[in-house]
């Protein structure tokens, strides 16, 4: 730098700007009061000062702050001496704001009142890079800022927003409008979905100045674009929702995007029809056209322009464009995966849900398989025995006899009867127990458990009716159930107190299928048929008739429950409710099988 | 008129005393035995009009006794009278006559009989 300025100071003037703007080197001259007199144009783009205002505005003291205080010490001492000063790398940051590293060098000449420093600057190469650093770092902050927004949702519409948001934000990509298209794959078109800007001009300077004043950075309309409601029906987004571009007819789009290439459309150029119909649609004079493409499928195509500044698009403007457009194809893929994830999740916890209740159902159905098993064996044990005590009996009766011994006989013979009833009764459960489950039509299993009975029990069962709602279905096993309900209905008869009669429902009430004997009785004989009933039904454990207690585990083993209450017309009223049968996908469950 | 005679196999001895006192007030002539094994050992085998067999006893049971029974006897007339009620869904209890399950009421088994050997 040394020889440099002297070579530059012994120069005529016209040649040493010539030698100096052809090392970007730049010169200004400060004298005895301490004036910048003269810059360059280098010098005055390095030290952020206006070349056209020497002078007047700009003291040294003013570029003060140019220079850390080193500097602006040396200053004096070359004025005030003899020798250069020179210092590389000096750290600066100009009046515009801007960051710059320099070499420096200055010396002073001529005497008293000529007495001048001359100073050379010129920029380390940092500086050039630093330029392109910081609009590089303009860049990567908009698509940081982007991603960060995309990355914090899973919803399609508003990933798209937020990408929209991004191309045309002025603290973002600065387009005046984006169009979003999305492509269908089996229809091969491209359907319009989603639109940000303004509609027209007015409303673009209303916007613009708007944000202007919000001072709003790109993060907080991300934010805004992401949690808000996203309109996709009206305002720009109405301009394309009803639009949508044919891929099966051969296009400048369909090829773009078919090669995944953007290009710039500008309206003067040859198109196809398909293309011009685009932009007649859109009104603009040029568009920029970015399809979105993920792991090579062609997930959409985003549209911007400047319809309302007319600002040319650049193919940097494009580039980066493109860089948002990959963002969103991906994006929109791992939205579309999340959504099949989190379906699989709930299909996945549906499942297990399910599989839980059909363990327990299945534990439950092994229990009742051994309790059946067990139960047989137990009954098939006790008929012999039975059968001799009764049988004895019965022929000790046949004899002649005291009247009390008679007594006696007759009442081990009765006795006997009952136990074999009972045995009875066990051996049909647990033979119902080994049937398989299936779905059960619970209205024609209670009419047909009606008619078994009615049929053993001839005109015992005139007092009883039916009104059964046809349709219901239940899981389970079916002899079971008809057995339960057997039992039910019999004692019912059994216990009706004439003339009363009986009225048999079915019903789908709460998602259960109902079935209720209401016992109509007239008013003088209600409250003796009630406290029957009650002491039939109401009655748990080991004094509880085996009849109704089998009954009722079989309605609690099919998840129902039973008992009884008193009906709106205060009439004594038996319930069983037992869950209806939900079909699911048109196939059948059989979990005990 | 010739008595006709019954043959009781039953592992339970009060169920044969049981029978065979009933069925010989009913005019007939009752003979017991304890086991299966024993009915088909005994050869050549006397001329029973009927058999009233059991079902669950021990080394061979009345089923399998059956088969061999229709070998030996083809015209004999056989009652199976269990305490279960089971095996009248087993296919070869339909080589017997009747399946009669075990009551303190003994009144249908003398209906069974009466009618075979009508």
């Amino acid at each position: 730098m040394d020889r440099l300025l002297e070579q530059v100071t012994n120069i005529p003037t016209t040649v040493g700007d010539e030698l100096l703007s052809r090392f970007e080197i730049g010169q200004f001259v400060v004298d005895r009061d301490r004036y910048i007199v003269h810059t360059n144009e280098t010098a005055a783009r390095l030290l952020g000062i206006d070349e056209q205002a020497p002078g007047i505005d700009y003291s040294l003291e003013r570029i003060d702050n140019v220079f850390d205080s080193d500097v602006q010490e040396h200053f004096n001492e070359v004025l005030n001496g003899d020798r250069p000063f020179c210092l590389s790398e000096v750290h600066c940051t100009n009046r515009r704001g801007q960051f710059c590293e320099l070499d420096f060098c200055c010396q002073a000449f001529g005497y008293n009142d000529d007495r001048r420093i001359v100073a050379l600057v010129r920029q380390t190469r940092k500086l050039e890079n630093q330029a392109a650093y910081a609009e590089l770092q303009d860049e990567l902050q908009i698509l940081a800022e982007v991603a960060t927004a995309l990355s914090s949702t899973h919803d399609l519409d508003h990933i798209l927003m937020a990408i929209l948001t991004g191309a045309t934000a002025s603290q973002g990509l600065g387009f005046n409008r984006a169009f979003l298209f999305l492509y269908d794959e089996k229809q091969r078109l491209l359907q319009g979905h989603l639109a940000v800007g303004p509609t027209s001009a007015e409303e673009a300077g209303r916007i613009w100045h708007d944000m202007d004043s919000n001072r709003l950075t790109l993060s907080d309309l991300l934010t805004a674009s992401i949690h808000d409601e996203v309109g996709v029906e009206g305002g720009i987004t109405g301009l394309i929702k009803d639009y949508s571009i044919d891929f099966n007819q051969p296009s400048d789009i369909e090829n773009a995007c078919h090669l995944g290439q953007w290009f710039i459309l500008d309206p003067n150029d040859p198109v196809d029809e398909i293309t011009q119909s685009l932009i007649l649609r859109l009104g603009s004079r040029e568009l920029a056209l970015v399809p979105m493409v993920s792991k090579g499928n062609l997930q959409g195509l985003l549209v911007a322009d400047n319809l309302f500044t007319g600002r040319t698009i650049t193919d940097e403007d494009v580039r980066l464009l493109q860089v948002l457009s990959n963002q969103a194809a991906v994006a929109m893929e791992r939205a579309e995966l999340y959504e099949i994830q989190l379906q699989r999740a709930q299909e996945m916890e549906r499942i297990n849900r399910r599989l839980a209740e059909t363990q327990d159902q299945i534990i439950q159905f092994e229990k009742m398989s051994v309790i059946g098993e067990l139960t047989s064996a137990i009954a098939h044990e006790l008929r012999n025995p039975l059968t001799i005590v009764g049988g004895f009996a019965n022929l000790l009766l046949k004899s002649d006899l005291a009247d009390h011994h008679r007594e006696y006989l007759n009442i081990i013979a009765g006795e006997v009867r009952r136990a074999e009833t009972v045995l009875a009764h066990v051996l049909d459960f647990s033979k119902a127990s080994r049937a398989r489950n299936e779905v059960v039509d619970f209205s024609a299993l209670i009419e047909r458990s009606y008619r078994t009975l009615a049929g053993r029990c001839r005109g015992a069962f005139d007092d009883i009716n039916l009104e059964l709602q046809p349709g219901i279905e239940v899981f389970g096993n079916s002899d079971q159930l008809a057995h339960a309900v057997y039992q039910l209905l019999k004692l019912v008869a059994e216990e009706l107190i004439p003339p009363g009669d009986a009225v048999v429902h079915t019903e789908i009430v709460d998602g259960q299928a109902c079935m209720t004997i209401d016992v109509h009785t007239p008013e003088e004989n209600r409250d003796k048929m009630h406290k029957l009933l009650t002491q039939i039904f109401s009655q748990k454990g080991a004094s509880q008739r085996l009849t109704v207690m089998v009954a009722g585990e079989t309605i609690r083993y099919h998840g129902g429950t039973y008992g009884l209450q008193t009906n709106l017309q205060s009439l004594p009223s038996l319930y069983v409710k037992i869950p209806i049968h939900r079909r699911k996908n048109d196939s059948e469950e059989n979990p005990g099988s | 008129m010739t008595q006709k005679r019954i043959l009781v196999v039953d592992d339970d001895p009060h169920i044969r005393l049981l029978y065979q006192t009933e069925l010989e007030e009913c005019g007939y002539r009752v003979e017991t035995m304890d086991s299966a094994v024993k009915l088909l050992q005994a050869g050549p085998p006397e001329s029973f009009d009927l058999i009233v067999l059991d079902i669950e006893m021990p080394e061979m049971t009345g089923i399998e006794a059956l088969q061999e029974l229709r070998k030996k006897l083809p015209d004999t007339r056989v009652v199976i009278n269990s305490a279960y009620s089971i095996y009248k869904a087993d296919f070869q209890t339909w080589l017997a006559d009747d399946y009669l399950v075990k009551s303190s009421d003994l009144s249908e088994l003398k209906e069974s009989i009466a009618k075979l050997l009508e």
